[in-house]
This record gives C-alpha cells, structure tokens and sequence, in this order.
C-alpha cells in the first residue's frame, strides 16, 4: 500500500454521541472517505486458502445480508466482507472473523454458493495459528484441550448430575465388563456441566426409561464433540476430541448413537468418518424419539396448555435438514397451543450461539446493538408464546439470559422438547 | 428459378453467412465489400479471440470466407460500394463503383450487412481523455495489443501492474445520443480480462461497470470464469474522469457498493466502446431509402417478429446494422435474411408483378 496521508480511514460500525446513533456510514465523515487503492491482498490472501477460494465469487447481490442473523443487529455479512476485503481489510486481523456463527443461511440463499462455512474456519484456523483469538474464546479453547470441556471442570464432574438422581443410567466407563447397550446416548457439555441442562439430562433420562430404551452414557469418558472448535479454526483440537471420542464410540458395542446436540450430530454426522474412518449410526433425540411417537403419545397424558413456539436449532435444521422431528414430538404434547414464528425452518433465525459465538459474547456486542437471542426471545414473545421450545443444548441457557435482559421475565419460559415431553409423562401429583 | 442475383452488401459475418446461405439453396449471390479482405470487424479491427468462445478471429472468419470461396453462383466482388439503386425488388439495377469504374448489375433482392463502427471515445462526455493520454486505451486497442502478443502500457512499453476498463463508454447515454446498450462490451472487457489475466497473471484487473450484462451463457462462461478462475475485480461505478498524476492515471468516481468516492492509480485504462451504425450502413439506408428506426441504425419490420425485413420490399438487413448485434446475433441474422430473400424471390417468379 502507498503511503499516501489518507490512506488510513475509519467507518465504526456503532457509535452513538450524546444520545444520537451516528453508527455505520453517518460517522464516516471523520476522516476522508475516499478510496484511494484496492488493496486486494486480504482478498487473496484468503482466497488462496484451502476452504477459502469461494470468498472470490462474490458478484454483490446481497441475498446473504436480507437473511443475515447479524446484519440485523448489527452491520456484517458475507457481501460486506467481500468488501472490504477488495478495499484493504486483513480479515485474519479484523473483529469481522469472530461475527460469524456459520448459521448457514447465507450459503442457503447465495446463488454464487459462496460458502462461509468454509470460508470462515479457514481464516480462522490461521488467525488461531498466529495467535489471534479473542481471549474469551482462547479461555474455552484452553479449557477444552485441557479438561475436554469448555466450562473447564474435571472429566469427573462430567456425571456429577447423576448424584442423587434415582434413576437408572448405565454409565459404560464405570463397569468392568461392558455389556452391549442398544442406545449410546451422547450427552454433551450443556447438558452434563450446566444446571439447567442438567434438568433436561434428567429428563432424558426419564423419558428414555420410561419407553424402556436400553441405553447408556460414556461418562468421564465422553469429551466435548468439538464441532464449535472447528468451527473456530482449531482444527487440531477437533481431530483430538474426534479420535478421542471416536475411540470411545468403538470401545462400547451400541447399535446406535443418539445425541443431545446438534453440533455435536453434525461433527459426527459429517467430519468424524474424515478422522476415525468410520460412519455412524446417529440420531439427534427428536429423530430417535419422532420415530416412536405413537408410543410417546400414550404415556403422555398430562396436558401441558401452554401457547409453544419452536427455535429450530441450526445447525439440526439447515445443516442437517431435519425440521420434522421437533414437531412431530411438539404436535403430540397434549393441550399444546402451538404457533410458528416468523423466521422458521429454513428461514429460523439464528440463537447466536454456533460457530463459537457461545463464547464470544463480548466481542460481538462491541459490533452489535442487541444480542442475537435478545433479538428471537424478542420475536418469541411477539408471537404470542408463554413457552420457548428448544432442543439445542446451547439454547436454554443463551435465551433464558435474552429473556432477562429483554425484560421478559415471567412473560416467556425456555424449555428444551425433552423437557415438556418428561412433564407430560409424569404424574399429576409430582406437578 | 431465378438467375438474378441477391445483392449482399458488406463482408462481414452477417454478410458472409448470407451469401453462404444463398448459395446452398441454389441462387446467384453477389458480395460487395468496401475492403481489400473479408470478414469485416473481426478481420479489420484486429480482433484476438472472439466473444464468447475464444476461438481466433482470424481462424474463424476464414472458415467463412473459406465457404463462399471458388462456388460458381457467388461473385465476390472487393474494393467496391454501392453507389446508387434504382427500380423496385426484384428488378433493381444497382451502381457498383471500383477503381476502374462503375457498373449496374440486376439484383432480385437485397441483403444490407455493412454493420457498426465502434464508438469514437473523443466524443465521450466523461473526462476520460481517450486523445490526451497514451495509457487510455479502447477495447478495440486492447484487441489489437492481444492479437500482436504484445500487452503492455503504452508509454513505457512495461507490463502494466494495475489496469482497468470502463464499461458503457459511449453506450446508455442520452447526452452523446447514444440511448441503447451495445450488448457485448461487458462480454468483450471481460473475455479481455481473462485474456490479460492469463498473460500476465501479476496484473491486477479491474472492471467498472454500472450493470454487468453479460446474457445468456456468457453469464458463467465470461464472466464467473473471469470473477472465480481469474480473481478479476468488479466494482460497481463507472468512472467520472480520469487525470494524470505522475506517470499513473488516477480514475475517480464512486464505489457505489461501497458508498464511498474512489480515485484509484492505474497503468492504463480501457475504455469499453460500443457500437454505432457504421458510414456504410448509414449510405445503404440513404441508398435503398430505409427507414431508421429511432437510434439510427436500419429498421425493420415487425417487431421481434421479424428482425431482417427492411420496410422496403426485398431489401433485408442483417447483424449489426440494424442495432448492436453479438457474433450469435449477425450469423442468425445472416440466415433469417438468405431465408426471407430466396422467399421474395420464390414469390416474385409465382406470382409475378
């Protein structure tokens, strides 16, 4: 680049002065606005990556920012990206590479297939090789590579939820001589260390004793699936956890997987065969259970009337293309009033959480003027719904916090599909 | 059936397909050209590789020329006009002039195929400053630049680093009187850019353009190639005006996407000229007496029902005299015109006046 004096500019994507939002374009005044070179090395630079090469077929028709979960908070996407990538911006540098939760609604919509999803991991496996990560998301990177988890508790404290829970569960690390389960049931983090996915565990739990499913669990042995740390470029990690994981798969002979979370059905599903070699027999809950839905509706005789809407997960619906299961399990909760928000199935609004945006909330809200869950907690709510249903194990927690923070305490309650289900097989009297 | 000629009036690849055409039915064909060589722009405005497909100018219009070459029933006659017509379809004596004189022949039918010129940049209302300086240059420079293996900026002589075209010089623009699209410019910039891309693959290229319109099949063929195999850059924007600052050009204008003002250092910049009705289809139009439709190339008949018939009887129009045409464009042309010319013919001699 020349070293003219007007080289360096700046456009702040939000800035409010005394009260008045002069964000994007209307604080561009600060400095000369003029383009004075296409510096188009970030644009090489990342097109040259292997992953990277579709970031160069960009011909702006913005479909992806009409569909973008953070341009509506904020101002980002894969056009804008684009660029300012032809305009001089160093992406493996540049905040713009951690807004991204590879919801893959752009790539739904691109008619170029410019594919963010590998775009994405791809600079940011060689921004986390130089040591450029945000330090809220090399806490969890840490934590996983060390503990195996990201909340950084010990292995042990994996089943630490099992303690003083009636129920039986066969935890496979724990028996000396493993007999074959039908069911290995993949727990999860979410669901393993954090409270509220404790109670969705639990009912798990319930749920599968109760349609006698012969299953068990890893235990200690389960580590984190590691999708959200490919995603964020640790890609040696990923293929750490996968062997590891993958090797656990093996070791308990099972006839199928079923798995709490979808990204964790996603890295299964599509990147463990590239490490372990092998495929896998796999279903997320919802699909294990729609397929036993008659039964379901015979042990569910508790009416739950409540007005539900669905947040379909991400990357269980336009990663994976399964938008039936949760309904078909929602549609047979008796007394159910249920009604579809305005983004759904292939249009549902991302959570914010995917593609490592579970821990890079504090970035993002330095770019963004509400979170992406305020922002569907939001929608929720206007759509006249008292219950949030969910079947993310991310998604309890990120959109109790938004119901918080919207002032929607008391208006709106976040409950995972297992959940409701569990209530409604239960008693009158446990209510 | 007939003996008297169909009169085919320019060489080029309208012409050539025509007088093609009207030999395989059978019918005597007449070619006139202006020029000492046949195949008209491609030939005479030293293009490299045609548009879309790449294949040498040269190469494909001898295959042309190869097909009208030694038949019996076509009289090519070079280095002549058309000087003068008189009498009505299929009786018409028309004036050919040569250097040694003129002559009347008897023509059944006419096939006007004299063309386009390209845009004379000097007539630009942009500064763009085509006569000022060296390194701006027009597409069909840069044609020529290719065809002699020899692109570099002009005047230094070195590789350029930075290049690009402006796209609708001349072209969309009610101020020069020049309303219409040329159609293919941004197909030529683009195959151009590919072309420079692959010879000096260090170069950067930059195409700025108001819309890309690049129809049909040069949609992926031209121009995703040139964007995804070829990492050009397209920004949207044309520029105002160009000045010299040191021995750079500085483009300016605006990065519309970007809603930002831009003045960009470039080696040499391309100037993507469009067409308009050549001198020699505005004299066949004064010639045969043809009406122009509102642009001022030949009009036709019929809408896009008919897009060869001239509103005088036997008389046709093919390629681009009648409004900017690709290469697609003339040949189909050519063939449509040969078609409704031997028809003419065919209905004159059953039913005759």
């Amino acid at each position: 680049m020349s070293e003219h004096k007007y080289q360096k500019w700046i456009q702040k994507d939000n800035v409010v002065i005394d009260g008045i939002d002069i964000s994007g374009e209307w604080n561009k005044m600060y400095e000369p606005r003029e383009i004075m070179e296409y510096d188009i090395t970030g644009l090489e630079n990342v097109r040259d990556l292997d992953g990277g090469e579709s970031m160069g077929w960009c011909y702006q028709c913005a479909q992806c920012i009409g569909v973008c979960p953070v341009d509506n908070v904020g101002s980002y996407g894969p056009r804008k990206i684009y660029r300012k990538l032809q305009t001089g911006m160093d992406l493996f540098t540049h905040d713009d590479l951690w807004m991204c939760t590879t919801c893959s609604n752009c790539l739904r919509v691109c008619p170029k297939e410019v594919d963010m999803m590998k775009i994405i991991p791809a600079v940011r496996e060689q921004a986390v090789l130089n040591g450029n990560v945000p330090a809220e998301l090399q806490d969890m990177l840490q934590n996983v590579a060390e503990y195996g988890n990201p909340m950084g508790d010990s292995a042990r404290k994996r089943v630490k939820w099992l303690k003083k829970f009636d129920e039986p569960v066969r935890d496979l690390s724990k028996e000396d001589d493993p007999q074959p389960v039908d069911v290995l049931w993949y727990v999860s983090d979410y669901f393993s260390f954090h409270g509220r996915g404790n109670d969705a565990a639990k009912s798990m739990v319930r749920v599968f004793n109760r349609l006698n499913v012969d299953f068990g669990i890893l235990g200690k042995e389960e580590k984190c699936d590691g999708d959200s740390q490919r995603l964020v470029g640790e890609t040696g990690l990923f293929e750490e956890l996968a062997e590891h994981n993958g090797a656990q798969f093996d070791k308990y002979d099972h006839n199928k997987l079923v798995v709490s979370d979808p990204h964790a059905f996603n890295a299964f599903k599509k990147f463990y065969p590239a490490v372990t070699g092998k495929d896998y027999n796999l279903q997320h809950y919802t699909q294990f259970l729609a397929e036993q839905i008659d039964d379901i509706s015979k042990l569910m005789k508790r009416p739950f009337p409540k007005k539900v809407t669905f947040h379909d997960p991400c990357y269980l619906g336009r990663h994976n293309g399964e938008y039936d299961a949760p309904r078909i399990l929602l549609n047979a909760i008796p007394g159910i009033e249920f009604s579809e928000m305005y983004r759904c199935k292939e249009q549902g609004y991302c959570c914010g959480g995917g593609g490592g945006g579970m821990w890079l909330d504090g970035l993002v809200a330095d770019h963004t003027t509400e979170r992406l869950s305020e922002n569907r907690v939001k929608e929720a709510v206007e759509v006249g719904a008292e219950v949030l249903a969910v079947c993310c194990p991310y998604e309890v927690s990120r959109f109790e916090d938004a119901v918080k923070s919207t002032n929607n305490d008391g208006k709106l309650i976040v409950m995972d599909i297992i959940e409701i289900m569990d209530y409604c097989m239960g008693d009158d009297a446990e209510a | 059936m007939s003996n008297k000629p169909i009169l085919v009036i320019g060489g080029g690849p309208a012409g050539l397909e025509a007088t093609r055409g009207i030999a395989d039915l059978g019918y005597n064909a007449i070619l006139v050209d202006k020029s000492d060589v046949l195949g008209g722009n491609p030939i005479s405005a030293n293009y490299a590789a045609l548009t879309p497909d790449m294949r040498s100018a040269e190469e494909a219009m001898a295959e042309m020329v190869d097909a009208i070459t030694d038949n019996p029933l076509v009289d090519i006659r070079m280095n002549t006009t058309v000087v003068g017509s008189e009498g009505d379809a299929p009786n018409l004596k028309v004036t050919l002039q040569n250097e040694s004189g003129e002559e009347v022949v008897d023509a059944g039918s006419v096939i006007v195929s004299t063309g386009f010129q390209h845009f004379d940049p000097g007539k630009e209302t942009q500064m763009y400053g085509y006569y000022e300086h060296d390194d701006v240059i027009t597409i069909v420079d840069a044609e020529k630049m290719l065809k002699d293996d020899n692109f570099v900026v002009p005047s230094s002589g070195k590789k350029p680093e930075q290049i690009c075209f402006i796209q609708c010089v001349g072209s969309r623009d009610r101020q020069i009187g020049n309303q219409w699209c040329s159609k293919v410019c941004c197909g030529i910039a683009s195959k151009q850019a590919i072309e420079i891309r692959d010879i000096l693959p260090e170069t950067r290229v930059f195409i700025f353009y108001i819309d890309m319109r690049m129809y049909g099949f040069w949609e992926d063929e031209i121009y995703w190639k040139a964007q995804e195999e070829k990492n050009v850059n397209y920004i949207r924007g044309i520029v105002t005006e160009i000045t010299k600052r040191g021995d750079k050009l500085l483009v300016k204008g605006e990065d519309t996407t970007m809603g930002r003002p831009m003045e960009i250092p470039m080696d040499m910049v391309v100037l993507s000229v469009g067409m308009e009705p050549s001198e020699g289809t505005t004299q066949m139009a004064d010639t045969f007496k043809l009406p122009l439709e509102s642009h001022g190339f030949i009009g036709t008949t019929g809408g896009a029902l008919n897009t060869v018939q001239t509103k005088v009887p036997g008389v046709f129009v093919a390629g681009a005299a009648a409004g900017p045409a690709d290469l697609e464009d003339s040949i189909s042309m050519g063939g449509a015109a040969v078609m409704k010319a031997c028809a003419f013919l065919r209905k004159s001699e059953l039913q005759p006046a």
